[in-house]
């Protein structure tokens, strides 16, 4: 075979020799052979950016070219840009302008850019989103990118302000020190550096790498696995097969545990997992898995609902007589009496409305680093995992150990959305690996096995009805939803449950009616994706809306005006709203959106529409039975009281969570935002908390964190009350000082107060926890999904321009108004809006996984798979509208997955207000949209829908 | 996935490539940019197991007019022909095409070469190269021959090269007088994507008459297609909204487009039908501009 090369490469201005085989490329060469792990791998086909770096001072994708084409050039990575530990000013931009949230993206980003400021100082926002067009975001931090881009200047000559306590966005209204002031991202500067470390980057020594095998069927039954190739290859390590595997089934859901991580007997979707190895290298690996010989008895596969459940459907899950039909779930509710409520209805219109199979597509793929420690007694993993509690605990049953003898550690995570919210093959195939050959582990899926792994988008059959009095007043609501679950239960059975249990959050409904059936089908399992469940449900019920305001002659905001919540209500399916400014998001989106003068009097091809959303603040209930409580916090204070150190196993994937709790332990310590240090997310430093799903961080994080800091309070205020000789209770800290409430000038210093604490008691550490309220919802099956302690609500105005002649749709604008409850980082919070509004036009004009011939998807790669770049940004005006949530820490509740529930409904909306044409089938291609102009031409109807079926 | 093990050879000049690929036969293959190679290695497309790397050669990079032509390297880079004054005062669409494939990170690895080589169908560069009546030049063991741009192309990932012959350059003649040049095409978003049909076009003009015009197609036919038989509707006529709808109705008539990923064969020849008519109205306009 061919050998290795001695390769000369500059980088960052040190001269390197590496002995390279001649297909290494420069990534690989930088990140194996030169440790330079800031320098990401997204896609390995230059679709994503992620691994840009300057070669002779032009960007390039380091993924794409040779290490040998490299030979003599100069090339600069991420941790060239800063020199002597100085931030550069494009830098410092970005922190300032909060232009990161998970960080995958940020080195080629900012490569990126500096490729284009060296060429041209002072570029417009075209030239940044011509030159940043090849720098996906899955966070959609584009419009603050824009920002950083065209502020660089600013920060020139600017020496980086350690303190980040300097206000992108400061709120002078309210008696907060931290909390409602946009303060710098705790994770900023690490991100800007490359300095942070995702799971991949981190390099143990002799590490093996770990491969696995999946199915090229999409329905078989194994009928012989041969591996002595494999394993005679020099270079593996160790092979498994299913026959390697604990027998026990696993699920995210108790009741539907269905997965077992290597096929034992069957596959059931193309990628379905059948055998691993290890191996010296990637390489390697990739070339044993090759040499896997599986013989498959294949058999018929179903790859849509309607077919899985027909009769004499071939059964997905014949083991398992509970799901007979394929049927995985099935959900039967019905609130007061809908035939009744039709029967008072003025008017009733049914319409089908049909989803699509959106994947979260985060930056970072997955990753997993497993090692045995302690005689192989003790497993540590590090995952890229958004629930590490779960992954923790499903890492026990599967492995049959407890889960005292494993140490989960979740470091920087790019992203998630609900991709990384459960264990994957990848975690379990590390930790069995690493056992078998005593060494540590590593393993990452590519690009395409994140599609097949999958996890994304539920695709839903929905018939919507809804009856209303002739003045809008919503009478009844019946709604159908048929799920694609694919081939596993994952989260289902809660997607099933929620697509039915957040509508009647926004509107009051009377009488309602939902039937939900998760169907099996042998295409890769549907999950758990932002806004779980109640995307499609909302889009079908805005339109539906929209189209019902029109009939009646009604403005649409004024329909959902006449309908719209309240605080202090409950439900028809048991839901308590507490704090609820939905009206006033409604007010204001139509105020600042210029409503009045655009609806129904722009040009043609220019339309405005209004889709509403909200959402829960967290799960009232936890995935399987417990009475832990779901967050839990432990803050420790340094021993000469400059600083503290909060203990929480929350998952910061980029939302900025750990910033926000940070925030609140600041300003409940009375101490300065830079006091608190976030102490690793790691099983063994930090207590339980659920994790990043159902938006739960802030409420839930947040008041366990509050609980800690209040209890350390208590502790430093007794001290002090001793020393100033006055009532603990009379005393108050703030900055960094504990004084008396009504006289400031009587005090100490919070660090002086500290100390004493230590001296006379050891370590001053204080605990605190949250447990949802107990009782939440209804006593029906499935009663407990949808509950939660406080709900979000939001209004955004989308304005779109259509190309009449070729259906492309732009987004002109966005209005967004949200009631997250009290803001605690309106930069995080604005950041988290805006990417939501930016996915969300994804889903709705973009993406779609497509089921190819036999199962194979045909797009599992982001070449095909299209998802909003920054040339697609669109100008957007956030704001909040303020509740105070009596549940939140100090008032707050959800915003990352709400936001996105307006969206698609209001492109929809206003598409059809700019070309008469209403597509009820995501996603809205401008291909379906010329259709319905074609349709409009021919019959000369005002307006039709182009969906299911076409017609005027 | 990962690539198969290969060698990398570089020769220092043009015979040697040729030479090397001559002997070397199916089993190499050149590699410029790699923009294209890499991801077919990964996708396991390409079988090659010896590179024969173009960039160590001088004489193929760069852009120059020599007796009236102009002549683009094969080892340019796509950024240096979107960034050229040279291409956009003589080909206005040219330079278009190129500012429009992929990333600034593609392009600036990306060559003209290889875009015309791996005669991908939705290739951008070579219908506005079709346009602009550009010729290539080829070496090989033979000597060197050059053929017209729309005869390079035999089908998807084939073109006219022969065992061991090499693209060498695109050469550009001197436009006529009055010509004006358009590239218009379509793609799903915005930021780097696959066009689903785009159409290239010039025109000439004299004394309000087109005198002549080219329009070449991309994305909708296996190869960059050259419609001469709506292009000759054109001759003699005055610019008019009919006349350019009629011509773009038979240039969707002559696509021969396929359903794939992208869009369906019926929604592509709309497409055509609406980007021609498009470029039209732009390349007549700047043939007027660039009479007056």
């Amino acid at each position: 075979m061919n050998g290795e090369v001695l390769v000369r490469l500059n980088v960052n201005g040190e001269d390197r020799t590496l002995a390279l085989k001649p297909n290494t490329t420069l990534l690989a060469a930088l990140r194996l052979h030169m440790g330079l792990t800031g320098t990401k791998r997204g896609c390995a086909s230059g679709d994503c950016g992620a691994c840009t770096v300057q070669v002779d001072g032009q960007p390039v994708n380091s993924c794409l070219l040779l290490a040998v084409a490299a030979e003599g050039k100069r090339i600069t990575t991420i941790e060239g840009l800063s020199h002597h530990g100085d931030l550069h000013p494009l830098q410092q931009s970005f922190v300032k302008h909060g232009a990161i949230q998970c960080g995958f993206c940020t080195s080629g980003a900012l490569m990126a850019s500096k490729a284009l400021i060296d060429q041209n100082e002072a570029p417009s926002h075209d030239e940044i989103k011509e030159a940043l067009a090849g720098n996906l975001c899955r966070c959609a931090t584009y419009p603050r990118m824009l920002k950083a881009v065209a502020g660089w200047k600013e920060f020139e000559g600017v020496r980086f302000d350690a303190k980040p306590h300097v206000h992108a966005e400061r709120d002078q209204k309210r008696d907060h020190d931290v909390v409602s002031h946009g303060v710098t991202r705790y994770d900023a500067p690490d991100k800007v550096t490359g300095r942070a470390k995702y799971t991949a980057d981190i390099q143990l020594p002799d590490t093996v790498v770990g491969k696995i095998l999946g199915s090229p069927i999409a329905h078989g039954i194994i009928k012989r696995i041969d591996v002595s190739k494999a394993r005679a290859l020099s270079g593996v390590l160790a092979v498994i097969t299913g026959a390697d595997v604990p027998d026990t089934w696993y699920g995210v859901s108790p009741a539907r545990e269905d997965e077992q991580v290597l096929a034992k007997e069957r596959v059931r979707y193309v990628g379905d997992e059948i055998a691993a190895v290890a191996a010296v290298d990637e390489e390697t690996a990739e070339r044993a898995l090759k040499l896997i010989e599986v013989e498959f008895e294949e058999l018929p596969a179903v790859f849509d609902p309607v077919s899985a459940m027909a009769p004499g459907a071939p059964l997905i899950h014949p083991e398992k007589p509970r799901y007979a039909g394929n049927i995985n779930t099935r959900v039967d509710w019905h609130f007061g009496d809908v035939t009744q409520g039709f029967a008072e209805a003025d008017l009733v219109r049914e319409e089908r409305f049909v989803g699509n199979r959106t994947y979260q597509s985060p930056m970072e793929p997955h990753a997993a680093l497993a090692r045995w420690e302690h005689h192989g007694e003790r497993l540590t993993l590090w995952s890229s995992t958004q629930t590490p509690h779960y992954l923790h605990r499903s890492l026990s049953r599967v492995l049959g150990i407890p889960m005292g003898n494993i140490r989960v550690i979740r470091p920087a995570v790019g992203g998630g959305f609900g991709a990384k919210a459960e264990a994957t093959p990848l975690d379990f195939c590390a930790a069995i690996l690493a056992k078998l050959t005593g060494r540590p582990v590593a393993m990452e899926y590519t690009r395409e096995e994140m599609y097949r792994h999958f996890r994304g988008r539920h695709k839903q059959y929905i018939d919507l009805k809804i009856g209303v009095k002739k003045d809008g007043s919503i009478t009844a609501v019946e709604h159908t939803v048929v799920l694609d679950g694919g081939a596993y239960t994952s989260y289902g059975v809660i997607t099933a449950y929620y697509a039915g249990s957040m509508l009647p959050t926004l509107y009051k409904i009377p009488n309602y009616k939902y039937d939900g059936t998760r169907v099996y089908t042998n295409l890769p399992a549907s999950g758990a994706f932002r806004g779980h469940g109640v995307p499609q449900p909302r889009f079908a019920f805005e339109s539906l809306l929209d189209m019902i305001a029109e009939e009646l002659g009604l403005d649409p905001f004024e329909i959902r005006l006449r309908n719209a919540m309240e605080p202090n209500m409950r439900t028809g399916n048991a839901l308590d709203i507490s704090s609820c400014e939905f009206i006033e998001t409604l007010n204001r989106a139509r105020a600042t959106s210029g409503w009045a003068a655009k609806k129904g009097k722009l040009p043609a091809g220019k339309g405005i529409g209004v889709g509403c959303g909200g959402f829960v603040s967290g799960a009232g209930y936890p995935i399987y039975r417990s009475d832990f409580p779901h967050s839990n916090a432990m803050i420790r204070v340094h021993e000469d009281g400059t600083g503290v150190t909060l203990h929480i196993a929350a998952s910061e994937i980029g939302q900025g969570s750990d910033t926000v709790l940070v925030q609140i332990a600041a300003e409940e310590l009375g101490v300065p935002y830079e006091w608190v240090w976030m102490a690793d997310c790691d099983t063994t430093l930090s207590p339980l908390d659920l994790g990043s799903y159902s938006s739960r961080v802030t409420l839930m994080g947040g008041n366990a964190v509050k609980m800690a800091a209040q209890n350390v309070t208590a502790q430093l205020r007794e001290v002090a009350a001793r020393e100033l000789g006055c009532d603990p209770a009379a005393l108050t800290a703030r900055e960094g000082r504990i004084f008396v409430r009504e006289h400031p000038s009587v005090g100490m210093d919070w660090a002086a107060a500290a100390r004493i604490a230590f001296s006379k008691k050891g370590p001053v550490v204080g605990t605190g926890s949250y447990t949802p309220p107990k009782h939440l919802g209804g006593e029906f099956k499935g009663g407990t999904v949808g509950t939660s302690p406080a709900y979000s609500f939001s209004t955004a105005v989308a304005e779109v321009t259509v190309d009449l002649e070729t259906g492309y749709v732009t987004v002109d604008r966005f209005t967004d108004y949200s009631d997250a409850g009290t803001v605690i980082n309106p930069v995080t919070l604005h950041g988290q809006v805006e990417g939501a509004i930016i996915m969300g036009m994804g889903e709705t004009l973009l993406e779609d996984t497509i089921v190819g011939a036999g199962g194979h998807l045909a797009n599992a790669n982001l070449h095909d798979y299209l998802i909003p770049t920054i040339c697609e940004t669109p100008e957007i005006h956030t704001a909040a509208v303020e509740s105070f949530e009596p549940r939140g820490p100090f008032g707050a509740k959800e915003i990352g997955e709400g936001s996105l529930l307006p969206v698609l409904g209001a492109i929809a909306n206003a598409i059809y207000d700019a070309c008469g044409v209403r597509v009820t089938e995501l996603p809205i291609t401008p291909e379906k949209i010329l259709r319905g102009l074609k349709l409009r031409e021919t019959s000369r109807a005002s307006r039709v829908v182009v969906g299911a079926g076409v017609r005027a | 996935m990962g690539m198969p093990d290969f060698s990398y050879l570089r020769p220092g000049s043009v015979a040697d490539a040729c030479a090397l690929a001559s002997r070397l036969g199916d089993d190499a293959t050149f590699i410029a940019g790699g923009t294209e190679l890499i991801p077919d290695f990964h996708r396991g497309r390409e079988t090659a197991r010896q590179l024969i790397a173009l960039d160590g050669i001088d004489e193929l990079r760069g852009i120059t007019i020599a007796a009236g032509e102009l002549r683009i390297g094969a080892l340019t880079t796509v950024a240096a022909v979107a960034a050229s004054a040279l291409v956009r005062d003589r080909l206005v669409a040219l330079a278009d095409a190129a500012r429009a494939i992929g990333s600034a990170q593609i392009r600036s690895l990306a060559t003209i070469g290889g875009n015309f080589c791996r005669a991908v169908a939705c290739a951008d560069t070579p219908p506005a190269a079709i346009a602009g009546e550009a010729r290539v030049h080829l070496i090989g063991a033979h000597g060197t021959r050059e053929v017209a741009a729309e005869e390079f192309f035999l089908g998807p990932r084939r073109t006219v090269l022969a065992q061991g012959e090499m693209l060498l350059a695109i050469a550009l003649p001197a436009q006529p007088a009055g010509s004006g040049s358009s590239y218009q095409r379509f793609s799903r978003r915005k930021g780097a994507a696959l066009a689903v049909a785009a159409v290239a076009v010039r025109v000439t003009m004299a004394a309000g008459r087109i005198t002549g015009a080219r329009i070449a197609l991309g994305a909708v036919a296996p190869v960059p297609m050259l419609v001469s038989r709506a292009a000759a509707m054109l001759e003699g006529e005055r610019p008019s909204r009919a006349l350019f709808a009629d011509v773009a109705a038979v240039c969707a008539d002559d696509a021969l487009p396929i359903t794939d990923l992208r869009g369906s064969a019926e929604f592509r020849r709309e497409l055509v039908n609406v980007l021609t008519r498009r470029a039209l109205d732009e390349a007549s306009a700047r043939a007027e501009e660039a009479r007056s």
